[in-house]
C-alpha cells in the first residue's frame, strides 16, 4: 500500500532529472503504468473490506479505492495526453526543456497529494493533503510553462481564496478534535474509524460548528459557490491536461472530505442538519454557473462553471442524501470525470489549431477535425445532460432522491437551472462544431503537423475511449461498478 | 515555577500580546513593520506554547514550541524580508480605508468575539481568554487582506491568520499529535514560499505589486 505513494514521488524526481523533452513524457507514462499496477490489488482489496497500513495511519475501504480508482485513472489519461501537448507547446516555442521536466515533476507530485488525501485515515493528515494538492497545483497553473501574466493571476487568486479557505477547514477539524477529547478523555482521535463508532456520542452543537467550518473550507476547494471565485480562472488558464485534473478529480477529492465529515456528523445531529446546508449551497452553485454559462463567451471558462454546476448536483445528491442520492451523487461523480476531462483535452487540441478560446473564433469544428469534433459533440451532449449519455442517467438518480424526499421546491429549481444550462452548453459548442472553417482564424499550419505519431495516436486512443465509456455508461451501469458504488454507499452509513 | 506562571497570569499577558501585534497591523504603514509586528507574534506564539508545556509537562508541546518558534519565529520572517528587499517595493502600503476607521473596526471586530463567545460554548483548557483572542485574530487578519492591497500584505494577514488558527487549536485541544503538526507546519511554509515566488512574478509581470492590476480575469 505504501508503494502507491512512493511511486509518484519517484517518477516525479526521475522526470525533474531528465532533460530530454521527447523521452520525458514517455518516462512519466511508464511512472503512471507503475503505479496502475500497483494499486491494483489495493484497490480491489479495498472493495472487499477496509485495508489498512502504517498503524493505521493510512486505510483504505470501498468509499477510498472509489476515488483512488479515479485519481489513477485520470492520471493515466492526462500522463497520455500531456505526451502530443507537450509536443505542441515545445514546438511552437511556447516552453523549453527546462519547462517540460519541471511540468513532469509537478505532474507526479500533485498525483502523489490527490492519492494522499484519499489514503488518509486521519482527518488531519487528509487536510495536510488536501492543502498540499493546492500548493503544486497553484505552481502547475502559474509557473508550470506559461510566462504569461493571466495564468500568474489565476494562480495567485486560487492559491489565496483556497488557502484561507483551506484554513476554515482546518478549524472545523480542530474543533471535530475537540468534539472527540471529550467523548474519548484525553487520547482524543481523528481517525476516520474511530470516529465512525463513537459519531452518536460526540456532542452535536460542536459538530454541527465543526461543519459549517468544514463545509465552507472545503467547499471553496471543491468549487461550491458562492465560494467558487478561484475556479473559472485556474481552470482556464492552466495547461489543458491539468485543466482536466483539476476538474475531472482534485474538485472531488475536496468533495471526498465533505462526505467523510458528514458521516461523523450525522449521527448526532440528524441527517437534516447536514443535508439542508449542502442543498442550499448545491443550488446557488447549479444556479449561478447557470447563468454564467449561458454568457459564457470562452469555453474553457464555459467549461469550467460546468464543473461549478456538476458539482453541485453532487453535492444535491449527497444533500438529499438516502441511498438513492449518494448512489446518484457517487455516480456523477464517476460520470463527471468521464465527460469533463474529456471536454477539456478536446479543447486544448481546439485551442491548438484555431489559437483561440474564444468561442466567437472557432467555427467548423466537425467540418475541419471529423474525430476531434465527434468527441467534442459526445462530450458536449453528456455535459449538458442530454439522455441518453451518462450524466443524463446520474442526475435523474439525484432528482428521484429529491422527489422520494418531497422537496419539491429544491427540485423544481433545479430542473429549471439544469434547462438554462442545457441550453447555454449545447448553444456554446453548436457554434463551434458546425458551420465551415474560416481558414484565416486557423494558426499557421508549421505549429500542426499532420503526420502520425506515438503520442498522438496515444492521446487519441485514451479520448476515443472515454467517449466509448460515456456513451456506454448512459444505457447501463456494469455490475462491478453498481456494487461498488452500493458498498461506497454502506461505506458512508446511509441505509 | 508553575506557580509563578499561574500567580502572573503569564498566559493571559501573553494572549493579549499576540492581539495587540495584530491590531497594530492596522496603524502600520510599510512592510517592513508588517513582517516585525508578525515575528513578534510567532515569538509570543511560541512563548505561549512553551509556558503552556510547562504547566502540563508534555513533552509533545515542548516540541511544538520549537517548530512553532523555528519556523514561525524565524524562517518565514526571513524569507519574507528577502523578498521585500527582492522586490524593491515602494514600502507604502495604500489601504483601502483610513487607518484610524481601519483601528476602530478592528476594535468592533473584538467586541463583537467578545459578546458572541461571552458564555464560553468551549470549556478551554488553560485560559478562559485564549480562545476569544484567537478568533478575533483571525477576524482582525481577514479584515486586513481585504483592505490592503500589496501582494506581500495578503501574504502576511494569511500568516497570521495562521497564527490565530494555531491559537484556537491550542486553546481547543492542547495541540495536536507531533507528527500532524510537522505536516501542517511544512505545508505551511511551502505555501508561503510560493506566495512569494508569486509576488515577485505580480511584480514583474505587472511592474507592480498592487493587485489593483489583477482585474484581467472575470465574469
Amino acid at each position: 500500500m505504501i508503494a502507491i505513494l512512493v511511486i509518484p514521488i519517484v517518477t516525479a524526481i526521475i522526470c525533474y532529472n531528465i532533460w530530454n523533452p521527447r523521452v520525458v513524457g514517455y518516462v512519466s507514462l511508464a511512472g503512471v503504468v507503475a503505479l496502475v499496477i500497483a494499486a491494483f490489488p489495493v484497490i480491489t482489496a479495498s472493495f472487499a473490506g477496509p485495508v489498512s497500513a502504517l498503524n493505521e495511519a493510512f486505510s483504505m475501504d470501498a468509499l477510498s479505492g472509489y476515488v483512488m480508482s479515479l485519481v489513477i485513472f485520470l492520471s493515466l489519461a492526462s500522463a497520455i495526453y500531456s505526451i502530443s501537448y507537450l509536443d505542441h507547446e515545445f514546438e511552437a516555442g511556447l516552453t523549453n526543456p527546462r519547462g517540460v521536466r519541471t511540468y513532469y515533476g509537478l505532474l507526479h507530485l500533485f498525483i502523489f497529494t490527490m492519492l494522499l488525501v484519499t489514503m488518509a485515515n486521519n482527518l488531519a493528515i487528509m487536510w495536510i493533503g488536501i492543502e498540499a494538492t493546492t500548493i503544486v497545483s497553484a505552481l502547475l497553473i502559474g509557473l508550470g510553462f506559461h510566462k504569461r501574466p493571466l495564468a500568474i493571476e489565476a494562480a495567485w487568486k486560487y492559491i489565496i481564496l483556497c488557502t484561507v479557505g483551506i484554513t476554515f477547514a482546518l478549524l472545523g477539524t480542530f474543533i471535530a478534535y475537540y468534539a472527540s477529547t471529550a467523548v474519548m478523555g484525553t487520547e482524543g482521535a481523528l481517525n476516520w474509524t474511530v470516529l465512525r463508532g463513537v459519531a452518536y456520542k460526540l456532542n452535536p452543537a460542536t459538530m454541527k460548528l465543526a461543519f459549517i467550518f468544514v463545509l465552507v473550507g472545503y467547499g471553496t476547494k471543491a468549487g461550491l459557490a458562492p465560494v467558487h471565485n478561484w475556479l473559472p480562472d485556474a481552470h482556464s488558464q492552466a495547461p489543458s491536461p491539468i485543466s482536466a485534473l483539476l476538474s475531472g478529480i482534485l474538485l472531488n477529492t475536496a468533495f471526498y472530505g465533505i462526505m467523510r465529515f458528514v458521516s461523523i456528523v450525522q449521527p448526532s445531529t440528524g441527517s437534516a442538519f447536514t443535508g439542508n446546508l449542502l442543498i442550499i449551497f448545491g443550488l446557488i452553485s447549479v444556479g449561478i454557473s447557470s447563468i454564467f454559462i449561458l454568457v459564457q463567451d470562452n469555453y474553457k471558462r464555459l467549461l469550467a462553471y460546468s464543473s461549478i454546476e456538476h458539482m453541485g448536483i453532487i453535492s444535491l445528491g449527497v444533500g438529499f442524501g438516502g441511498p438513492v442520492g449518494i448512489y446518484g451523487a457517487l455516480l456523477h461523480i464517476l460520470n463527471h470525470a468521464l465527460s469533463k476531462p474529456l471536454m477539456f483535452f478536446a479543447s486544448g487540441k481546439i485551442q491548438a489549431r484555431f489559437g483561440s478560446t474564444n468561442i466567437a473564433n472557432v467555427r467548423g469544428v466537425l467540418a475541419s477535425m471529423p474525430l476531434l469534433g465527434t468527441l467534442t459533440f459526445i462530450g458536449a451532449l453528456s455535459l449538458s445532460g442530454t439522455p441518453p449519455f451518462n450524466i443524463f442517467v446520474s442526475e435523474f438518480t439525484v432528482l428521484k432522491a429529491g422527489v422520494d424526499r418531497g422537496l419539491w421546491f429544491a427540485v423544481a429549481l433545479f430542473l429549471v437551472f439544469v434547462v438554462i444550462v442545457f441550453y447555454g452548453v449545447l448553444s456554446g459548442f453548436g457554434k463551434m462544431l458546425f458551420g465551415s472553417p474560416d481558414e484565416s482564424t486557423m494558426a499557421p499550419s508549421a505549429h500542426h503537423p499532420q503526420g502520425l505519431n506515438l503520442g498522438r495516436v496515444l492521446a487519441n486512443g485514451v479520448m476515443i475511449l472515454m467517449a466509448a465509456s460515456i456513451v456506454m455508461l448512459g444505457f447501463k451501469v456494469p455490475a462491478i461498478i453498481d456494487t461498488t458504488i452500493k458498498a461506497c454507499v454502506l461505506v458512508l452509513g446511509v441505509k | 515555577m508553575k506557580n509563578w506562571i499561574e500567580a502572573f497570569s503569564v498566559i493571559d499577558y501573553i494572549s493579549i500580546g499576540i492581539l495587540l501585534t495584530a491590531v497594530t497591523l492596522n496603524a502600520f504603514k510599510s512592510i517592513e513593520s508588517y513582517v516585525k509586528a508578525y515575528t513578534i507574534n510567532s515569538w509570543l506564539l511560541a512563548g505561549l506554547i512553551a509556558v503552556v508545556a510547562v504547566l502540563v509537562g508534555e513533552t509533545h508541546l515542548y516540541i511544538a514550541a520549537l517548530l512553532t518558534l523555528a519556523t514561525k519565529g524565524i524562517l518565514i520572517p526571513l524569507f519574507l524580508r528577502r523578498i521585500v528587499r527582492r522586490m524593491r517595493v515602494t514600502h507604502e502600503i495604500q489601504p483601502y480605508i483610513g487607518n484610524s476607521l481601519s483601528l476602530a473596526i478592528s476594535g468592533i471586530l473584538v467586541a463583537v468575539v467578545y459578546a458572541s463567545l461571552k458564555d464560553g460554548i468551549f470549556v478551554t483548557g488553560f485560559s478562559r481568554n485564549a480562545l476569544q483572542i484567537s478568533i478575533a485574530v483571525i477576524l482582525i487578519s481577514l479584515f486586513i487582506m481585504i483592505t490592503r492591497k500589496k501582494a506581500l500584505t495578503l501574504v502576511i494577514g494569511l500568516l497570521f491568520m495562521e497564527n490565530g488558527l494555531f491559537l484556537a487549536g491550542f486553546s481547543l485541544t492542547f495541540g495536536m499529535p507531533t507528527m500532524i503538526e510537522l505536516g501542517m507546519l511544512f505545508d505551511m511554509l511551502m505555501g508561503v514560499i510560493i506566495l512569494g515566488i508569486f509576488a515577485v512574478q505580480i511584480k514583474r509581470a505587472f511592474a507592480s505589486a498592487d493587485l489593483d492590476q489583477l482585474t484581467v480575469l472575470k465574469g
